[in-house]
């Protein structure tokens, strides 16, 4: 028997009242083609070791994309083929990570397009456009980054700041709940998450002066159940002049104090975005997440005081959305080296070799951020990923150059972990450029970057695959790409990792030495993080190769999965 | 949703308050035609075609030039007449209209000096491939001398109503916005 579907019949068993339904459609010791059957919390909760289904965005609710189906695995990947090509009706960025339940799999498009597909064929099973407003906004393309899904739903977030309920089965919509004013900058390109009988989405607007939040909606009726507003009325923090790593940040205490009493907490407009889904720990009870930066992006002097939680890890009450705790990477940031990427929960060394409960972050300055996720705090940070030079030049009317360039780093890109290898493995970007500053005052829901971030032309880019010892912060493995990576990544028990680059390339390797092992030429930017599942006993690697509006990355509009050739 | 009141206060004190007396749908939009052309082609070279733009971007722009944000010397009294849902009818009436096809060259090698200019100032993450959407406008197929014109225009600190655009333009140099107003200006409308 093939080890995935050993794991997956296993898992079947496993699982309570729906693994006794799956058990009955097991034929041959296969999982068969499912029907759109409802997804129930017992499967949400338990997908960490569902080696069939892909049922959260970044895998389960630690977000570890650590994939458990071992079928396609280092000995054999060099076999991997196309099994279906599946074309969207829009040619444009995708970020989407495709979400498999019982052999359907639900993908999203730039302008909030979502299909469901057979995973087994890709043959299109419904089509759902969503009727957008006349306002929307979007910093860095018409992105959308997948569906949450629960019971028979489809949840999925707009560009014109909607949440979405679709009935799973026909794609028909069941409600629609206006989260946030769009003419103000707020709008949605993140995957929503479904915890029990909540819906948990934030916002983007970090780029237009908004004030960011994670919300929760009820999954039957999209009425609001909680908010926590990632920036508090008293944002003003401890006037930190250091970052989390210790590195002088050569803020202006005493002008902020002058501009603070003059102008007042700036927190109404001062950003704190959310692009990516919470961690959810349902042992205490929390959830984790990152909160991006604050507005104008480059201009502090509007904004005095730290600019809370703006750039930093915060935990809150998964019933009541109350804080619980928060550490800040960077306080009164200038420069647009937030945190984006989601976090991962696991096990983790602490400064005494204990093992504790950890929160990893991919963080656009390069550094993997080890916490402890009893209080947030750093245990320890990883070595620099991508070069760092002169940390923390202020932006200037003329423009300063400073390594990393704004897009880090490690971007919205989620990371994997394998846990066996106690490894981490992000992707980056190495993108010089020029920080400059000019200060406007709040232009009511327009972009307001207060300056601008300019990619040096002359100077060369590229990216890389890393992976990070996250018990030592020590890089285990490193492998430069051609241009800067931007997406995301997976890992399986097969010993893989599969991510792809903006030429179109997909690429396999060995998560325990970064060995490449297979490629694909897309034909696309592989921009979007792929993900795995398993149906009558075929292991599929599915992702998506649409380009990227960020970095410019040729557009397209495939979703392609891939199996082992017979 | 319950918006934060200094927000709300500032967003509708942006708008004029007065409403055009007199305001007929036909007429205005004949007066506004008299320059921006009545097939879509506007009558002089450095006038932005509007037929087919963007609905919130025109009216985003109305409201800009009646509130003094974006200054022009025929546009801001024309604007400053109009309240939100005047300016609102207006920009619904030509986004709906069909863009007009003008033609326009690019000459040999400004492909290359546009897309260096487009990587520098990450231009493609708000205006992908320069079909507008929304807040964003329509680049695509656009008159070459009102590209040339706006560009220079925040670089040069006269158009004051997108002040980011301004530290992305003085990093242009005037041979790539050239370069750039001719490669838009051909690329398909779709």
């Amino acid at each position: 028997m093939k080890s995935g579907i050993f794991l997956a019949a296993t898992m079947s068993l496993c699982i309570g009242a729906y693994g006794a339904k799956a058990q009955e459609e097991i034929s041959g010791g296969a999982t068969l083609y499912g029907d759109l059957q409802s997804v129930t919390q017992s499967m949400l909760t338990r997908a960490a070791g569902d080696g069939n289904n892909f049922l959260h965005t970044n895998g389960n609710y630690a977000q570890t994309r650590y994939y458990p189906a071992s079928q396609i695995n280092t000995s054999n990947v060099k076999n991997l083929r196309p099994a279906w090509i599946f074309q969207t009706e829009v040619v444009d960025t995708m970020e989407t990570s495709p979400i498999v339940v019982n052999g359907i799999m639900y993908v999203t498009t730039a302008f909030n397009h979502v299909y469901a597909l057979d995973a087994r064929t890709g043959k299109q099973i419904w089509h759902h456009k969503h009727a957008m407003g006349p306002v929307t906004t979007y910093c860095c393309g018409p992105n959308n980054r997948g569906v949450a899904v629960s019971g028979d739903k489809v949840f999925f977030g707009t560009l014109d700041a909607k949440l979405v309920a679709l009935d799973a089965k026909t794609g028909k919509q069941l409600w629609e709940t206006q989260i946030a004013e769009p003419e103000l900058g707020y709008s949605e390109t993140m995957a929503p998450s479904v915890v029990e009988d909540m819906v948990l989405i934030g916002t983007n607007g970090g780029e237009y002066g908004i004030r960011g939040f994670v919300k929760a909606f009820d999954t039957e009726t999209g009425e609001e159940k909680w908010t926590f507003h990632t920036v508090p009325e008293n944002s003003v923090g401890v006037w930190a002049t250091e970052d989390a790593t210790g590195r002088d940040m050569h803020r202006d205490i005493e002008a902020e104090k002058v501009a603070l009493a003059a102008r007042g907490d700036p927190y109404e407009t001062l950003g704190g975005g959310v692009w990516q889904n919470p961690a959810v720990d349902l042992e205490t009870r929390r959830i984790y997440f990152v909160v991006g930066n604050p507005s104008p992006d480059l201009d502090g002097s509007l904004r005095p005081g730290d600019n809370l939680y703006t750039d930093s890890l915060v935990s809150v009450n998964l019933d009541t959305g109350e804080y619980v705790c928060h550490l800040q990477y960077i306080a009164h940031d200038v420069w647009d080296l937030d945190a984006v990427s989601p976090p991962i929960i696991t096990m983790v060394k602490d400064a005494s070799g204990n093992d504790v409960k950890g929160i990893l972050h991919g963080g656009k300055t390069g550094h993997v951020y080890v916490h402890n996720a009893d209080d947030c705090s750093l245990i320890r940070f990883s070595e620099a990923m991508v070069p760092q030079e002169d940390m923390w030049t202020l932006p200037t009317a003329e423009g300063a150059r400073m390594l990393p360039g704004a897009n880090g780093g490690v971007e919205w890109s989620p990371m994997a972990i394998d846990p066996n290898h106690r490894l981490s493995y992000a992707i980056n970007l190495h993108q010089p450029m020029t920080y400059t500053v000019r200060s406007t005052p709040y232009p009511e829901g327009k972009l307001w970057l207060g300056g601008s971030f300019d990619v040096i032309a002359e100077e060369e880019q590229w990216g890389n695959v890393t992976a990070v010892d996250y018990d030592t912060g020590k890089i285990s493995w490193q492998v430069r790409t051609e241009q800067p990576m931007i997406g995301g990544i997976i890992a399986t028990a097969g010993g893989l990792v599969f991510t792809g680059e903006g030429n179109g390339l997909f690429k396999a390797y060995d998560s325990s030495n970064g060995g490449e092992l297979w490629r694909f030429q897309a034909g696309a930017g592989v921009n979007a993080p792929p993900s795995s599942y398993t149906v009558e006993g075929q292991q599929y690697i599915v992702v998506a190769a649409g380009g990227n509006a960020q970095l410019n990355f040729k557009r397209g509009n495939n979703i392609i999965a891939f199996t082992l050739a017979d | 949703m319950r918006l934060p009141l200094i927000v709300l206060a500032l967003w509708l004190a942006a708008s004029p308050v007065l409403a055009k007396d007199d305001f007929v749908l036909e007429d205005e939009v004949a007066f506004c035609m008299s320059c921006h052309g009545d097939t879509g082609l506007p009558t002089e070279p450095d006038y932005p075609v509007i037929w087919g733009q963007q609905y919130f971007y025109i009216y985003t722009q109305l409201r800009d030039y009646g509130a003094g944000r974006r200054e022009n010397e025929t546009m801001t009294p024309i604007a400053a007449e109009y309240d939100r849902d005047q300016a609102k009818l207006l920009a619904e009436h030509f986004a709906a209209l069909a863009w007009p096809d003008i033609p326009a060259e690019i000459l040999a090698g400004d492909r290359q000096l546009a897309e260096k200019g487009i990587t520098g100032g990450q231009c493609s993450a708000c205006h992908g491939k320069w079909q507008g959407d929304s807040r964003i406008p329509r680049l695509a197929g656009q008159q070459v001398g009102y590209l040339r014109k706006t560009m220079l225009d925040f670089k040069n600190e006269v158009r004051m109503n997108a002040p980011d655009k301004i530290s992305t333009m003085k990093q242009l140099g005037d041979e790539t916005i050239d370069a750039l107003s001719r490669y838009l200006a051909t690329v398909d409308v779709q």
